[in-house]
């Protein structure tokens, strides 16, 4: 529902990375959560198969030592060897408690192992999309869902496939000791009894599909309506709607209920039918086992423990439904992450090719074809002579600069830094100061960092110290190691539009984009931040979009918008 | 039992009230699953018993005995999950509707400090977390203090000692599972916190995603958010390893027991055992009930979870239903004459057990009047502009006031939906050609290029694609559309860059102008002061006439 994978066209810069590496992976989540984990998943299912033959072992095992006791105490049944029936019974319900401990154990650290690998996949999907697509992907609801569903595929291993896998090995060791001791009909009636619970898990994970999708969506219907509810109730007050929405929450909160006990009922019906099945198999297989004893083919104590071994094997065909169950909500929660494949581009390197020209030739800049926003611009930068490009907000500027970044594709025309197409620059060739202040929720060190990895305590001290900010420099009444927070809660607007200035310092490209620079700084804290940035500025091409083209030097060109 | 876990308890019955009803039935259907599994058992049993040791094929009363008691049980356990299933509905419903009533009565002003994400978490996760406790929880405590007992009995009929046996390892599975449960509360608190770090972290790394790209650092970033998954998994394994040896001893117990009994059975059987004159009926029914005294214990303790979650679930919800006091706001009069405000000796706090912000104040509003109330921040500009509007009740003193008012706040809400939903809400009669005058008036066109589909642009979360001075404007051609005489204003232009704020408030002043409207504006700034009428300042819970305003 809100997979971007239709994206519209890619950007330059990121489509030609994408055509460039020919290692491109093309696999969906599904295929890298199994194919990655392949001898964990293995070890758990393995462990989990060992477990329940365990519990089968202990209970089919009593009942013939139970039943041949009783024959060899009525003189019925001579020589009976009662030491190694009873050394199996503990053996049996040792190497069920150990094992099961370590099908735990060896489980979620298949699962943990897996969802470290899913989210580093996940989070190089999302990367690798157009930055244009990346944007719609901001909403918290949507962030939620996407946290939502990677748990609900870290599950797959632990609670569909090691339980189907061990089931059906289960399942393949009873058919076969029961067609051992008494013939194919004992063996096929093990089969019967599990396909047919493996029909009933199959009916509840389809029904349970529908109930889990309709879920899904009234969930996320009725999140929306909360949030507007709640955010909105102001409006909704004072507009005389808060009625008619008390009204659809109730609506809403009420559907949904329906949908979760209708859920709720299929799932429980599903668990107890499953009982019910095994039961009458067991007492199938009683019968059977019963009459073959009558006709003499198999002895008494054998006759109890096939009947007692199907009973066992209730234990793991009640693992079916809830597998079946949980595979359809995976299967889409899969196809909700399939964002397409993961390629990122290669980290910087610095090129020292910072003193290039840039040109732009007939270039038409906007969202939609219909309205461009710039029509036919020729740009010549020069480096040492920033740009000024000067208009009200909604003017266009911002979109012109992320087309200069190659974020935003030209509609028509073409950029060129020095002798290459800008489709063939990276990250280490454009360097964007973009309006929004976002920082990542760490110290304001590792901001800097991201921008250089190489650089050292004293080096962003220094910068820190030029764009104003000495209360973070080493030796300031906060530090290096400042947590910048969630949203850069901890710094105000001024301080970190002044740590990006500083990440701004520390790159080294041919063509700096700078959107409204020194929003939220006062005059004092502007002029201080100008004369750390002008050095810099002079040094390579330059844009810079404001609506005070006052605080820059009068000499620098400009454009004016209207 | 400490203090805190006695009030805990009274919170979760008063929360789990509507589940009542339905508990004997489930309680009866218990009672009917514990005969069932004795029936089955004996009918097995006696089965055996009639062919192997007497050479006869078993009656048909037996196999109808046998398939009855499977039949039995499916039938009472759909019936025990049915009640079960009600029980948490009937929980649902009514914590939700309470839920609604509560977040009503503290009306806007006081739910805007926790937000609607909050409200949402309670709401959903909360709720659900609550009603494990009577789907899950409660079912599987009553079935594990009914069934094992009545096994327990069926057993002893039969064999004194194998019941003795299984008797033993009840009082020790049960102190390994409250120990497995102490534990695993706190391992559980635990992990959800190392969890709740390492997806902020993850989310955090995409949310700045615009900020890594641009600093060329995509693959350390990768590899970042690797590094703290792996950690959450280093962290988590440590404590699961230790936290499943406890489930593991409990699995031992059980199955030990379970092999004793086969044990024991086996060798009284053979005629040199402690228990002279066991039948082989006996023996085999014992056996068959073994596992069946275990598995009611063994759901019980994997219920344990869930009423961890239930119990840290009401103390949340608790919390916001008993919190904060606050007093019904009834809707204020209208005033006599060409007023469309008049507050007299008026005094307010945000919650009704807080102390007064703003003490007896007089304050009027006439039509096309622009009245600005300045003061700092905490000042109560706020809480006083909510009286007025009448999501809080003013806590003494007399306010008269129009039935028609428009709100704008800092952000003024823009609702799911297209951007003509969000218009019709102030007025649901107006025609397209209404809705594009009222945006023109605002100062936004119906073919910006910030709305690509014009009136049927879709305005999702975080007002998807609009800056937040074009959001500001729909929500002032929503005032403009609503047509209503009085406008409060609480910071409209906070957060907006000078030269947007400038262009809203020129449009806001021309509009209510136009419409003759009477504006009380809460707000700082200069821009606002400067076209003010009056200009009153909040300070020390007083307001006063401010008569050379600061320009």
């Amino acid at each position: 529902m809100y997979g971007p994978s239709h994206a519209p066209a890619a950007c330059c810069i990121w489509r030609t990375r994408v055509s460039r590496r020919s290692s491109m992976r093309r696999s969906d989540p599904l295929h890298v959560l199994l194919v990655g984990g392949r001898r964990w998943l293995a070890a758990t299912a393995a462990l989990l198969a060992l477990t329940w033959v365990a519990g089968v072992a202990l209970l089919a095992l009593s009942g013939w030592f139970v039943t041949a006791s009783a024959l060899a105490g009525l003189g019925a049944l001579a020589g009976l060897n009662i030491f190694t029936p009873a050394a199996g019974i503990r053996a049996a319900a040792l190497l069920r408690t150990v094992a099961r401990y370590g099908e735990r154990v060896v489980g979620h650290e298949a699962v943990l192992r897996r969802l470290a690998e899913l989210r580093c996949d996940a989070f190089e999907r999302i990367a690798s999309l157009p930055p244009v697509a990346q944007r719609r992907l901001r909403s918290g609801d949507w962030q939620t869902r996407l946290v939502a569903d990677i748990d609900t595929l870290d599950a797959v291993p632990l609670r569909v496939i090691a339980p189907t896998l061990a089931a059906l090995a289960s399942t393949g060791f009873a058919a076969a000791l029961a067609g051992w001791l008494a013939g194919w009909t004992a063996a096929t009636l093990v089969i019967g009894v599990a396909v047919a619970v493996l029909c009933a898990a199959m009916f509840a994970g389809r029904a349970g599909r529908r109930c889990g999708e309709a879920l899904v969506a009234g969930r996320a219907r009725e999140r929306i309506a909360l949030l507007d509810h709640v955010d909105g109730m102001a409006e909704l007050a004072v507009y005389g709607r808060l009625d008619a929405s008390r009204a659809t929450l109730a609506e809403l909160a009420r559907t949904h209920s329906r949908r979760l006990d209708g859920q709720s009922a299929v799932a429980a019906l599903a668990e107890h039918a499953v009982q019910a099945l095994v039961g009458l198999g067991t007492l199938a297989m009683l019968a059977l086992a019963l009459s073959a004893h009558v006709d003499g083919s198999i002895s008494g104590p054998v006759a109890v423990l096939l009947a007692l071994m199907v009973l066992g094997l209730g234990e793991a065909l009640a693992s079916l439904p809830g597998a079946g169950w949980r595979l359809g909500e995976s299967l889409a929660a899969a196809a909700r992450l399939d964002f397409g494949g993961a390629v990122l581009a290669d980290d910087v390197q610095p090129r020292g090719d910072a003193g290039a020209a840039i040109t732009a030739r007939a270039l038409v800049v906007g969202f939609d074809a219909r309205r461009p926003l710039w029509h036919g611009l020729d740009l010549d930068l020069e480096p040492g002579v920033p740009l000024l490009v000067c208009g009200p907000s909604g003017s266009g500027k911002s979109a012109l600069l992320a087309t200069l970044a190659g974020e935003l594709d030209p509609l028509a025309g073409q950029v060129r830094i020095g002798d290459r197409a800008l489709a063939e620059c990276g990250a280490s060739d454009v360097a964007l100061l973009a309006q929004d202040t976002v920082l990542l929720d760490a110290s304001v060190f590792a901001n800097l960092r991201l921008a250089r990895p190489d650089v050292d305590a004293h080096e962003a001290s220094r910068l820190l110290l030029a764009v104003g900010l000495d209360e973070f420099a080493d030796g300031g009444t906060r530090g290096l190691r400042t947590r910048v927070g969630e949203g850069a809660a901890n710094l105000s607007g001024g301080q970190a539009r002044r740590v990006l200035l500083a990440w701004l310092l520390l790159r080294d490209p041919a063509l700096a984009l700078l959107d409204e620079p020194f929003s939220g700084l006062d005059e004092a804290a502007r002029e201080r931040a100008m004369s750390a940035l002008e050095p810099w500025l002079v040094r390579r091409c330059a844009v810079i979009a404001t609506h005070e083209p006052e605080c820059f030097p009068a000499h620098w060109p400009r454009i004016e918008r209207r | 039992m400490p203090a805190t876990d006695i009030t805990e308890r009274a919170r979760l019955a008063q929360l789990l009230g509507p589940a009542g009803r339905g508990q004997q039935a489930g309680r009866a259907a218990s009672v009917a699953v514990g005969l069932a599994v004795v029936a089955q058992a004996a009918a097995i049993a006696l089965a055996i018993d009639a062919t192997v040791f007497r050479g006869e094929f078993p009656a048909g009363w037996i196999w109808l005995l046998a398939i009855g008691a499977v039949m039995l049980r499916f039938a009472c356990a759909v019936v025990r999950e049915t009640v079960a299933l009600c029980a948490a509905r009937a929980v649902r419903d009514d914590v939700r509707e309470r839920l609604r009533r509560r977040m009503d009565a503290l009306g806007p002003h006081a739910l805007a400090r926790e937000g609607g994400a909050a409200w949402a978490a309670r709401y959903h996760n909360d709720v659900d977390a609550l009603s494990a406790w009577p789907a899950r929880y409660a079912p599987a405590r009553d079935a594990a203090c009914i069934v094992p007992p009545l096994v327990l009995f069926a057993a002893a009929s039969q064999d004194v000692f194998a019941a003795f046996l299984l008797a033993a390892s009840a009082p020790l599975i049960l102190a390994f599972m409250v120990l497995t449960g102490l534990r695993s509360a706190r391992v559980h608190a635990r992990q959800q916190h190392e969890q709740g770090r390492m997806e902020a972290h993850f989310l955090d790394r995409l949310r700045a995603l615009d900020l890594i790209r641009r600093s060329g650092a995509l693959q350390r970033s990768a590899r970042e958010v690797f590094a703290a998954a792996d950690r959450y998994r280093q962290m988590s394994m440590r404590v699961l390893r230790v936290a499943f040896l406890s489930s593991a001893v409990m699995e031992l117990f059980s199955a030990i027991a379970i092999g004793l009994v086969a044990i024991h059975v086996g060798f009284a059987l053979l005629g040199g055992g402690d228990t002279p004159g066991i039948t082989p009926f006996a023996g085999l029914f014992v056996l068959l009930l073994a596992p069946e005294f275990f598995a009611p214990l063994r759901a019980f303790a994997q219920g344990w979870h869930d009423r961890a979650g239930a119990l840290s679930a009401a103390r949340a919800l608790a919390t916001a239903i008993d919190g904060m006091r606050v007093a019904p706001a009834a809707a204020p009069p209208a005033p006599r004459g060409d007023a469309l405000l008049v507050a007299d000796a008026l005094s307010v706090s945000p919650a009704a057990d807080a102390p007064s912000v703003v003490e007896a104040v007089a304050l009027r509003v006439s039509s096309g009047e622009i009245v600005v109330l300045t003061g700092a921040s905490g000042a109560g500009k706020s809480t006083l502009l909510a009286v007025c509007a009448g999501f809080i009740a003013p806590r003494a003193g007399r306010l008269e006031r129009v039935a028609d008012i428009a709100w704008l706040a800092q952000a003024g809400h823009l609702f799911h939906g297209t951007l003509r939903d969000n218009l019709r809400l102030a007025a649901p009669d107006a025609d397209d050609a209404r809705l594009g005058e009222a945006l023109a008036a605002a100062g936004l066109a119906v073919d910006d290029s910030a709305l690509p589909d014009g009136l049927d642009t879709a305005i999702g979360e975080g007002r998807r694609g609009l800056s937040g001075g074009q959001a500001q404007r729909v929500a002032l051609a929503r005032a403009w559309l609503s047509g209503a005489r009085l406008w409060l204003l609480d910071e409209p232009t906070r957060g907006l860059d000078d030269e947007t704020a400038e262009a809203l408030w020129s449009s806001l002043m021309t509009m209510a102008r136009e419409r003759g409207a009477g504006l009380l504006v809460a707000t700082h700034d200069v821009r606002a002061i400067a076209r003010a009428g009056r200009v009153l300042h909040l300070a020390n819970a007083r307001l006063e006439e401010v008569v050379d305003a600061p320009v």
